[in-house]
């Protein structure tokens, strides 16, 4: 069987089973041993095993359970609750104001953490009900905390950013520069998305009514709430850029900061502490699955022969370089909803990179548009990971049809940011020029 | 009947006080982190331990997650069919696709079984500069496989039940939710 | 018409190595020639199906029909494994390492006891392990407030030579370097700490080696070998010896190539250790090689070679 025909039905299946209903991790775990047995034997499972261990060893994994304890206690003691006041009684009057302030927390976040998955699931938490309360559309808050929430790995660090660069040869450092501008891009293309939509529809993201916006003493007073918060951002952000430590043990310093928070709240007790630590646990274990039948599916889909076929297919792109260009945005999009970010890189990198600098492109222009394709691929349909990361954590009301219908207007904001990119590369490359 | 109910019961009762016990590694991983900043910035001394030592305690807390989520539903599925479909068709939808679940699982269970044996038989350690023992890490694969598996099997009754209207389960038994609406 | 067989080769080297290449790629395109297409092979880059640690069990397990590693990664299976992967300051040229690898009978020790677990041990090189730093090192005080990025038998050196070695993933160790969680790190030697972007950060390239060893080794599943005719048998295992001797001269052009690279293009700076450093760390280093050789009788029998093997070449 060609690598082409099993490519279709392994995805079809992965379609047909996760629309059945059963767990993505599942899936994906299930579907990659059906297919290692046809075209490699009952012994090749070993590596499902493998794959497992090898993941339970990476060290820069351990810092989702301790972003999401952190957000966790934040949000149980009231500190993001408090936050989110703030942020109404100051931004409340303008319409999709707490939107966009969420956007804002969303980039700091991104600052702090190089992976993606902790941030969906940390800002969900801390974010959705504090917006929900105030009236916001479901739709409007799913969407803006999937966009914020995927930038972890645009905006550095970022720990794809570092293997695209040792991969490709290419600067570490003028890859994080290269990533400032398109991040701030986004955002603000994000926020003019949110700014229109909710003049045009105001019930989706309805402004505080003056009577309630609070005096001059009332909001200043409420500023104190933002004090802890910046602390906090301080205590990650600044151990990383002092040189204190790495961005996975930064997140060790955002759990220190959320616990001397809630003890400012006077809320530093036990019971709190269990339940969010087991709500911790179940998070972390949906993502880690997710992870270990991920890494599975990756490989076995690596092993049937991923890398040639995609070689083949790069040979035979008609529409000249941007043609090519194209069809790679294209094929990162789309193993960008079913693969891992190191995965796709096996793959498609060594096939990419010689043809992009044989056709006279930039490899770090070409880097970023790589990681921000792969960026929306997991917040697109059906399949985007950090759709099921937020399935995790919304309350039952809300359904998979509801996060899916969500993503598709921030889905295709994030495409014009990707066009304006492939037509303005400036915006990329302006900053590492500068600073190297 | 009674032994269904009670086999089901006990499986899931296990998996919950598995669940909130493992779930405190993350205190522990939080203060070997700190921990480890805290000698390396402070003291210039860093560990040779401390990182490995986090390390495999979130491998341990990783895996051994899987029967935990299972009982309380948390591995995320997508709900689009289930409201065409009623909670009976569902639940003979969900016995079909549990075909690949098994097969995942006892592929999964067996090879990392083996692999574990192979660790345990020489007492396999990490050869870093620390040199733990990681057997007992290791074992954990088979473990949280077999507990996930265990609340597979579990969950299989229960949509056996509610497809073919059984008395050995009932959903309304057990319906148990967070008070914030979020399922614990 | 004769059988062609296809060989699965998981790489423990990412794609952007050198020695993916250099390595990898020159063995598959003399397989291939020399066996007229008749043994192909299938190249993986690291961690595409398993990762580093792992290939060894499933080539040995025969899922993999070959596939490369460091010794460290065999530590468990392999008692020879630490001295294979280079007890530091041991060999002062590549030649001696060469030497004792294949001429003393080294190489024929690692095999036999490969041999055991059905794998059949080629290594690929030996070669140099040298650190980077972003300040020289003029004093053994200044040698002992190090922070290095290492790991393994090497961040066990270091630490008890008094430096503070810790080890950090290689994904994040660019930014470790850069924000100054460490002063220094290795990385194998020039060539890897050119590809990791280190000399962007740290402009000093510390000689002499800290060890000098076959760091990198191509297994084979010796149930693929035996599946195989005989002569293409000994096509793999004729151009498996040739890949040593080629590829360790090779490496080391490409060692001098980049250090000028670096010195010319990055303002990179050589820099050796002072001698009270350089007596103090070949103490502790003698001192630890002792444990090595207590791991099997194999492994007591080889410590006792190398130290007859340094002792005539007038080290000890
Ligand atoms: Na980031
Ligand atoms: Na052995």
């Amino acid at each position: 069987m060609s690598i082409e025909v099993l490519t279709l039905l392994f995805f079809g299946s992965l379609l047909f089973f996760v629309f059945l209903g059963l767990p993505l991790a599942f899936v994906l775990g299930g579907v990659s041993v059906i297919f290692l047995y046809f075209t490699w034997g009952v012994g090749s499972f070993y590596m499902v095993a493998s794959q497992i261990w090898s993941t339970m060893g990476s060290f820069t994994l351990v810092a989702i359970p301790l972003f999401v304890f952190m957000a966790m206690i934040l949000e149980r003691t009231g500190v993001a609750k408090d936050l989110y006041r703030a942020m109404h009684l100051w931004f409340g009057g303008l319409r999709g104001g707490l939107a966009i302030g969420t956007l804002f927390i969303c980039a700091i976040f991104a600052a702090m953490v190089g992976i993606s998955g902790a941030a969906v699931v940390a800002m969900g938490t801390i974010a959705l009900p504090a917006m929900m309360e105030r009236g916001y559309d479901r739709s409007m808050c799913l969407g803006v905390i999937n966009t914020g929430g995927g930038w972890g790995i645009l905006i550095p660090p970022s720990i794809m950013m570092i293997l695209y660069a040792l991969i490709s040869g290419v600067s570490v450092g003028k890859m994080f520069a290269a990533g400032i501008l398109p991040g701030i891009l986004l955002m603000v293309l994000t926020a003019i998305y949110i700014l229109v939509r909710s003049s045009l529809q105001p019930h989706l993201a309805p402004a505080l009514p003056p009577e309630d916006r609070g005096t001059m003493r009332e909001k200043l007073l409420a500023l104190r709430s933002v004090a802890l918060p910046i602390l906090i951002v301080i205590m990650v952000l600044g151990s990383i850029m002092g040189g204190i430590t790495t961005p996975t043990e930064a997140a060790a310093m955002g759990v220190l900061g959320a616990l001397i928070a809630a003890a400012v709240y006077r809320k530093l007790e036990f019971g709190l502490l269990k339940e969010a630590s087991i709500r911790t646990f179940k998070l972390t274990g949906m993502i880690m699955w997710i992870l270990f039948a991920a890494h599975a599916f990756s490989a076995a889909y690596q092993s049937m022969g991923a890398q040639p076929m995609i070689e083949g297919w790069m040979a035979s792109i008609p529409g000249g370089p941007w043609g090519v260009i194209i069809a790679m945005m294209l094929i990162t999009f789309v193993l960008g909803m079913v693969l891992d970010p190191v995965g796709i890189m096996l793959i498609t990198l060594p096939v990419f990179l010689p043809i992009v600098e044989s056709l006279g492109f930039d490899p770090i222009w070409f880097g970023i548009l790589f990681v921000i394709n792969m960026e929306i691929g997991y917040m697109t349909p059906p399949f985007g990971f950090n759709l099921f990361y937020l399935k995790g954590i919304v309350p039952p009301g809300i359904t998979m049809k509801d996060i899916y219908k969500s993503v598709i207007p921030f889905v295709l904001v994030e495409i014009v940011g990707l066009i304006l990119l492939m037509i303005f590369p400036e915006i990329v490359t302006y900053l590492p020029n500068l600073f190297f | 009947m009674r032994a269904i109910t009670a086999f089901m019961n006990g499986v899931t009762r296990l998996n919950k006080a598995i669940g909130v016990a493992v779930s405190f590694l993350v205190f522990a991983m939080f203060v070997f982190i700190l921990l480890e900043v805290f000698l390396r910035y402070a003291f210039n001394s860093p560990t040779m331990w401390t990182n490995e030592l986090t390390q495999l305690m979130f491998g341990a807390y990783a895996v051994l997650s899987g029967g935990y989520l299972m009982a309380h539903r948390g591995h995320v599925n997508v709900d689009l069919i289930q409201s065409f479909l009623g909670t009976r068709m569902q639940a003979a939808v969900d016995v079909f696709t549990s075909i690949l679940f098994f097969l995942f699982t006892l592929a999964l269970l067996y090879f990392s079984f083996e692999m574990a044996s192979k660790s345990i038989s020489s007492w396999e350690t990490s050869y870093s500069a620390w040199n733990p023992p990681i057997w007992p890490i290791k074992a954990c694969i088979p473990i949280g496989t077999a507990l996930l598996l265990l609340q597979g099997i579990v969950k299989l009754l229960e949509d056996i039940a509610i497809a073919c209207n059984l008395s050995y389960y009932r959903p309304e038994d057990h319906s148990e939710h967070d008070p914030k609406g979020e399922q614990l | 018409q004769e059988e062609t067989f296809t060989w699965k080769v998981q790489s423990h080297w990412p794609g952007a190595s050198s020695s993916y290449e250099d390595s990898l790629g020159r063995l598959k395109e003399q397989l291939e020639e020399r066996s007229d297409g008749r043994l192909e092979l299938q190249l993986f880059e690291a961690g595409s199906l398993f990762s580093a640690k792992e290939t060894y069990n499933a080539v040995s397990r025969g899922i993999l029909e070959m596939g490369t590693i460091s010794p460290a990664y065999a530590s468990n299976e392999m008692t020879l494994a630490g001295i294979a992967s280079g007890l530091p300051f041991a060999f002062r040229n590549v030649w001696e390492a060469a030497y004792f690898h294949q001429v003393l009978g080294f190489e024929e020790m690692l095999r036999e006891e490969a041999a055991e677990d059905g794998v059949y041990w080629a290594t690929d090189k030996v070669y140099p392990t040298e650190m980077v730093v972003k300040e020289p090192v003029d004093s053994l005080e200044e040698f002992k407030s190090l922070k290095i990025r290492s790991s393994g038998a090497l961040q066990k050196f270091l630490t008890e030579a008094g430096a503070a070695a810790s080890y950090i993933p290689g994904g994040e160790l660019y930014t470790a370097l850069d924000s100054g969680i460490v002063d220094g790190a290795h990385w194998g030697a020039a060539q890897g700490a050119y590809s990791m972007g280190l000399y962007e950060i740290a402009k000093y390239h510390v000689q002499p080696a800290l060890n000098i060893a076959g760091t990198d080794v191509i297994i084979v599943s010796q149930k693929a070998m035996d599946e195989l005719p005989e002569d293409l048998q000994k096509l793999v295992k004729d151009v498996l010896k040739e890949q040593f001797w080629f590829r360790t001269n090779e490496y080391l052009y490409k060692e001098r190539i980049t250090l000028a690279k670096a010195i010319d293009e990055m303002g990179v700076e050589v820099t050796t250790l002072p001698p009270e450093v350089q007596d103090h760390l070949v103490q502790t280093a003698q001192s630890m090689w002792d444990e090595e050789g207590e791991r099997s009788d194999k492994a007591a029998e080889a410590l006792a070679m190398l130290k007859d093997y340094l002792g005539d070449l007038g080290y000890l």
